[in-house]
Order: structure tokens, then sequence, then C-alpha cells
């Protein structure tokens, strides 16, 4: 018997935003298939469509057109409960601006996620204690977000996104905001993750990151472009 | 960019939150105008014996409870406004900050947001104004409508004037200072959360209880947001102290005041007089309710004296009380008297030699039906050289009466009580019925009050009014009570009209924790959209945010409602009456209020849950 693999499987997925009266087709009949374990790159140029499709992907945007099923899960048909749960098991969200709780610490912005899924409390400190020191900061456990530098809060993001251990991690542009040397702790990082057996997609313009994923794209004006072809 | 044109469109833009500011500063100044104009047409001004209508001790409980309300008012004014203010500003502190950042001087920013300040409270000051007077217009009609005789007095423009003038001075003075505030801080300290939230913590990482999680998170975010949750639970409470002390004085003072006049005149008593002295004693009851003036009336004609057979028969008669008593008007005088200070010793005169006319009513003490509010001591028998005065003839002739004397026919009488009287509006004195029947040479009453201990009420009132036909065809058998109940109706009117003013306190502390909700999403609406998108349920950010808004307002709840309740018990009204039923109806009517508030405020969470994750994160 054949195993269905893939994790991800995008046909025909369309994106149209209306900003002022004007229609902006942010995706254009993408097609995509991504298996359990790979590390895909999606380069491209700003305003592509690059996190618009992440989003999607991650079930918190819906497609105007075409269909989006991740583990499984027909996505552009579920309600926001079964969204909301589904994040909360399987997704890892690396956000381009990291996006952390500003009034909560180092420590609880990478607690929250397992809090949430109901975690025994033992766990959750051991857990939050093993990811700071992934990511180099055990230090600063009790500092706020805007106690740290830029490079910081991404590599608490990071912890954040793996807190509950997800099969697909999603990471936008991880170190378009960061300086070179920040930026190559982060790509050693996503190294260190390949081989965990995630599903990683990384949208990015670093050739760094690039370089180490098994696929390549590239989107441009919407339209999905394979680079190993 | 013009200095007008960047404050206009920026108030335009934020249509939710100028509209909540705009509403609650308008509802403060309505609320304040009308308060002090109603005050004026029921004709109780505040610290003026009232003429007219209401005993000087009835208006003094009325004027004492609107004064206080009006105080809170202005107080709750002015904490709404710096709130309202406050929260206009903390969403703008980013924008100072980068407007800074930018190069833009201080004093052009100071001036943008002190133009906005400005418009805000001119346009809200107006209608405020506009809307106190039609309210105020709105409920005299309603009164003269629904029969009682409130005379609309012409708007007193300066009263209007001044609470324009002070509420515009109060807005500015306490919006000004978080404006300046923001100014002066560093660009990057007015974007930072440590600036506007106050934001602390306790040391050390400790996981969230699974118990009550969304509770504990609610919690952790309101200490986190210290001075904001501070200035908050400040507003409400104080909003809250309004709110208990009109509902819970309101209701208390009600009862109480009824309960004066209730015994004062007695339940179910029957006055037997001639019947022009039955429609005399009527109109004298009457003036508590309606002002009029008094006629000449010659209470001593010998047709009016009520004749011996007719006690005897009534005397005869089991199960009945009688009261009789001698009724007069009299020229009275004040006499001066003296007080001594209790910690020099010294001895001071008090009082001067005002005159004029009183209600002269002998009794026999030990028989009296009515039982007073006496400050001090009622007559006892035999009393030869005491009176007791209404309130409305002490505040008006004596400056000091339980310590001074009254003269009358030639005699001086000793001051021993004042009491709360709606007979003749308060103008009376009460004095030992042989004492008056000697003073005047009078030796029968001319009022026979009867109260009627046995069950069988209907039975013995047929046989009173048989004794009476019998004897004088020309005496009557009048019931008090439908006065009585057109008194405890203008009493319990005015108390209902008053009470209006929590409904309106209500609406003021909603906009108040909806102007706070609103904040709070707004200080919170990036983070929120991100708990969504790690995977909480928009049922679930309703659910935290909501418990953010309970814990805030049981808070204030828990702060105001013991102030109000003090407030109302020890200052408003002497000599509370509270029963077991006042209790549960305030209890009753303040719980009603806590839902009311807490039930506007999830308008604005169950809005903001429904929207989509992006538009959440995105929206700056």
């Amino acid at each position: 018997m054949k195993i269905d693999k893939t994790v991800v499987s995008a046909s025909v997925l369309c994106k149209i935003y209306e900003i002022a009266d004007v229609n902006i087709e942010a995706l254009k009949d993408v097609n995509l298939k991504i298996k359990k374990g790979e590390f895909v790159a999606i380069s491209g140029p700003s305003s592509a469509g690059k996190t618009t499709l992440l989003n999607i992907i991650g079930g918190i945007d819906k497609p105007s057109s075409g269909k989006i099923v991740v583990f499984g899960r027909d996505l552009d048909v579920e309600d926001e409960d079964f969204l909301a749960d589904f994040r909360c098991s399987n997704v890892g969200f690396v956000f381009q601006s990291y996006n952390l709780v500003s009034t909560l610490t180092v420590a609880e912005n990478v607690a929250f996620p397992m809090e949430w899924a109901r975690k025994p409390d033992d766990y959750i400190e051991n857990r939050v204690g093993e990811l700071l020191r992934i990511v180099n900061l055990e230090h600063r456990t009790d500092h706020f977000p805007h106690q740290l530098s830029g490079g910081e809060q991404q590599r608490v993001a990071f912890a954040r996104a793996l807190a509950n251990d997800p099969p697909l991690l999603l990471v936008d542009e991880p170190t378009g905001n960061l300086d070179i040397k920040t930026g190559l702790k982060i790509v050693e990082l996503l190294r260190k993750l390949k081989g965990s057996g995630k599903t990683i997609i990384v949208v990015t313009h670093d050739e760094r990151i690039i370089e180490i994923a098994d696929k390549k794209s590239y989107l441009e004006d919407g339209k999905l472009v394979s680079l190993d072809e | 960019m013009s200095e007008t044109s960047f404050p206009i469109n920026d108030l335009l833009r934020r249509k939710l939150q100028t509209g909540l500011t705009v509403g609650s500063l308008t509802l403060c100044v309505a609320l304040t105008v009308y308060l002090l104009l109603f005050g004026e047409n029921v004709g109780f001004e505040i610290s003026q014996v009232a003429e007219g209508k209401l005993t000087a001790g009835f208006s003094m409980v009325f004027s004492q409870f609107l004064f206080f309300i009006g105080l809170l008012i202005v107080v709750t004014g002015a904490v709404v406004v710096s709130f309202m203010v406050f929260v206009m500003m903390s969403q703008r502190v980013k924008d100072v900050g980068l407007m800074r950042a930018s190069g833009c001087p201080n004093d052009l920013i100071f001036g943008y947001f002190m133009t906005e300040l400005l418009i805000i409270t001119f346009v809200s000051c107006s209608l405020g104004v506009i809307f106190g007077i039609l309210a105020d217009y709105a409920s005299i009609s309603l009164s003269n409508f629904l029969g009682f005789q409130i005379l609309q007095k012409p708007i007193n423009f300066w009263l209007v004037l001044l609470v324009f003038v002070l509420f515009f001075v109060l807005s500015v003075v306490f919006g000004v200072k978080p404006i300046l505030d923001v100014t002066k801080v560093e660009p990057a300290r007015a974007i930072s959360p440590t600036y506007h939230f106050g934001l602390s913590k306790e040391p050390g990482f400790k996981v969230i209880s699974k118990s009550g999680f969304t509770f504990r998170i609610a919690l952790r975010s309101l200490f986190r947001r210290k001075s904001a949750t501070i200035r908050i639970v400040l507003c409400l409470a104080t909003v809250f102290t309004l709110i208990t002390v009109a509902i819970a004085g309101g209701i208390i003072a009600d009862q109480t005041t009824k309960s004066w006049v209730e015994k004062a005149v007695g339940r179910d008593i029957i006055l037997i007089a001639h019947e022009d002295m039955c429609r005399q004693y009527e109109s004298l009851l009457s003036k508590f309710h309606e002002a009029g003036e008094s006629l000449q009336f010659n209470y001593t004609e010998q047709e009016y004296l009520v004749s011996e057979d007719l006690l005897n028969k009534l005397n005869a008669m089991s199960g009945i009380h009688i009261d009789t008593r001698l009724v007069v008007e009299a020229h009275v005088k004040e006499v001066p008297g003296e007080i001594i200070d209790p910690e020099t010793g010294t001895v001071s005169s008090v009082g001067d030699n005002r005159e004029g006319e009183s209600l002269i009513v002998g009794v026999e003490p030990e028989k009296a039906v009515g039982e007073w509010f006496i400050e001090d001591d009622f007559l006892e028998e035999n009393s030869e050289w005491g009176v007791v005065v209404g309130d409305s003839l002490a505040r008006k002739m004596f400056s000091a009466p339980l310590s001074q004397s009254i003269l009358f026919r030639g005699r001086i009488f000793y001051v021993i009580g004042v009491c709360l009287d709606p007979i003749n509006n308060g103008n009376v004195t009460y004095v030992s019925l042989q004492v008056l029947q000697n003073a005047i040479d009078v030796s029968k009453p001319n009022v026979v009050m009867v109260r009627v201990d046995s069950a069988n009420r209907a039975e013995i009132l047929e046989e009173i009014e048989t004794a009476v036909e019998d004897v004088d065809p020309e005496f009557r058998v009048f019931e008090l009570n439908e006065v009585l109940d057109a008194n405890l109706s203008f009493l319990g009117h005015i108390w209902s009209i008053i009470m209006f003013l929590p409904l309106l306190s209500l609406i003021a502390a909603s906009l108040c924790l909806i102007g706070y909700v609103v904040l709070a999403i707004a200080d919170q609406r990036r983070e929120l959209g991100v708990l969504r998108a790690l995977g909480i349920k928009p049922k679930t950010v309703a659910k935290i945010v909501s418990e953010q808004s309970f814990i805030i307002l049981l808070s204030s709840f828990g702060a105001g409602v013991p102030i109000g309740i003090i407030l109302t018990l020890l200052i408003l009204v002497p000599e509370p009456i509270v029963t077991g039923y006042t209790v549960l109806e305030i209890a009753g009517w303040l719980l009603v209020a806590l839902l009311v508030v807490f039930a506007s405020s999830l308008y604005p969470i169950v809005k903001f849950a429904r929207k989509p994750i992006l538009e959440i994160m995105n929206q700056p």
C-alpha cells in the first residue's frame, strides 16, 4: 500500500484583496505539493504574495478560490474553531515581525502555546528551559520583548513556534530584519531543525537559507515557479 | 497640514473613540445642568430654604442629597473626562513618538492635540448644556402632565454658564496633563509599553494554573497594564459611588421621608370638625405638595368649636383613640437666646427679633396620634412653658431654635424641640392644649383626630358618622388618608424624578467601561491577534477580554459601593429607615447596574472577536 506523505497540497490557489475598490491579485493559480520532512524555501520580490501563501497554508487566511489541503484537511472549508485547534497542534509560526506578546516575558511567551494546549506544569517548565537553551536565551527568561534585540526576539519567536513540537513549521523572512552575524545564528538554527523530521516552509531572500533547502520556489506577481526543475 | 485640519481629521478618523469621549462628557454636563435647573424649579435650591412647598426639613434632605449628587457628578465628570482623554492619548502615544522622531517640534504636537481637546470639550459642553435644558423642560412638562404643579421658571442663564465654564475648564485642566506628559517623554520611551502600560512583573517564571485558565490570563494582563488598570478602576469606582448614592440614597431617603410624613399625620386617621374647618385643615396639610396663598380663616369662630356633647359621645365609644386639638393662627415673635461656648465658657447671644404668622396647634401630648421626627424633645404632659416648632418655622425665624424662645399672646415659651411636619408646610408651633386654651381664652377644641384601633373599622366609622350627624349636622367626618397619600405621592414623585439620575449615571458608567474596553482591545489588538494565530479560538479571546472587563468592573464596584453606602447612611439621611426589603431592593438595583454596565462592554468585545486574524494583526 502506498502511503501519501503529502503534508501541503495547493491547487489553482488564488487570493484577491479588495483595497479601496481596487482588486489586487496576491496569488494566481498557485499549485504546490510539499512532502513530510521537506525543507522548502520560497523566495521572490516584495509584495509577490509570499506571506499570503504562508498565511493560507497556516490557516490564518483563506483563498479566494482554489484548494488548500494540509495534513489531509481541506482548510478553505473549515470553520474558525477547527482552524484554531489545527494551528495549535500542527503549525508553528515564526512571523516576520516576531509578534511576541509585549506584556509577557520571554519564558511566558514560549510557555503560552503549551499552557494553552493544557500540557503538565513540569513538562512546560522543562520544555521552556530546553527551548531557550536551544536558541541560546536561557539568561533572558524574565525579560520583556522590548528589552531584547531584534535577533533575540526572532529566536524567542522560534522557541515559541517549536513549543508544541508541531510537525509543520512556517517561517516568514526570519533574517529579513537582522544583521549578517545575527542572521547566521538563525540559519544555524534552521539547519539544526532540518534534520528533525519537521516539514519546514521558509519565505526568504537569504541565500544561506535557500542553499540548505530541499526544494526552492520563486514567487513573482502571485505566480509560483519551481527552481528545482 | 494646517494646525486645525490635522486635529479635525484625526478626530473624524477615530469615530468610535471621539463619539465615546463626546458622549461621556456631554452626559456629565447635561446631568449637572439638568440637576441644578430641576432643583431650582421644584423649589429647593441648594442651601436655600424652600418657600411654598415642602417643609424646610424635607427641603434640606433633598438639597443635601442633590448637593452630594451634584458634587459627585462634577467629580465623576472630571474623572471620566480625565480618563477619556487618557484613552485618547494612549492611542496617540505611538503617533506622538513618531511625530517627534520625524522632527516635528514639541509645541506643534502639543498644539495639535490641545486643539483636539478644545474641540472635544467645547462641543461636549455645548451639547451637554442643550440636553440638560431639554431634559429639565421635559421632566417639568411630564410632572405637570401627571398632575403635579411644578412651575417652569425661566432658565437661569448664569447658572448654566457657570456649569459650562466649570466643565470646560476642568476638562482642559485634566485633559492637558496626559498631553503634556506624552509630549515631554523621549520618542523611544513614548512607544515603549513600559511607558503607557506601567509594565512590571514579579520575578521568576511560573506556569499558569489550569483551573480558571482564561481568568488568570485576563488577570495577568491587567496587572501588567498597571497604570491603565488603576485609572479605569478609579474612574469606575467614582461612577459606582455616584450610582450607589443615587440608588441607595434615593431609596432610603424616599422611604425615610415618606415615613416621617406618614408618622406625623398618622395613617387611617379620621378628622372630625366643622366642614369649613375640615376644608381648612385639608388645605393646611396640602400645602406640603401644593403651593398656594393662605386665606384668612377665623379658627375660633364659635360654630367651629367641638361641643361637649360630641366629645362625650366619642369618649363613650370603644375601640377608638381620641386626640383633641385646638388649631389657631397667631402672630409669633422670635426671642433671642444665649449659648455657652463649651470650651471657653463665654456666653453669647443668639437670634434676633424676627416675627411672622404661625399655625399654633394645642395638643394633649400623651394623646397625640402623630409621631413626629423630632430634633430634641416633644411636649410632655402639663408642659406649661415649652413648645415644639415645625422645621420651616425653625429655619425661617430662628438662628438656634433649641437655644431660643418664642413669644405669642404675650407669653414667652421655650423651644424644646423641632419637628418635621407637613401641616402648614412646617410653619407650625405645637403647644399644650390647656396652655393654648388659657392663652386665647377658648375652652373647647376645634378639631378631633380619631384613630380606630378596632378591627371593625367600617362599623365604628358608621357609628362615629351617626354621632356627629346627631350632634351637629355641619360637622364632618373626614379621612386624612387622601391628603396624606397626595403628600406621599408628591414625595415619591420627586424621588422618582431624582432616581432618574442613576439611569443617566449608568449610561455614563457604561460609556466609561466601553471606553476602557476599546482602549484595552486597541492596546492588545496585535497580541490578541497573535494568540488567535497560535490557536486560540475567537470565543476564548472574547472570554479573556470580557473577564478583564468583569475584573475591572468588580474591583470598581467593590470600591465604589461601600463609599456610596457610607456617604448615604452617615451624611445624607439622618436616622435612615433601612428594612430588610430596602436592603434587597438596593442590592437588586445595584446588581442590575453592574450587569447593565458589563453587558454594554461586551459589544466591542464581540465585535472584535469576530474579526479575521489578519485584520486584527495588521490594523495600525
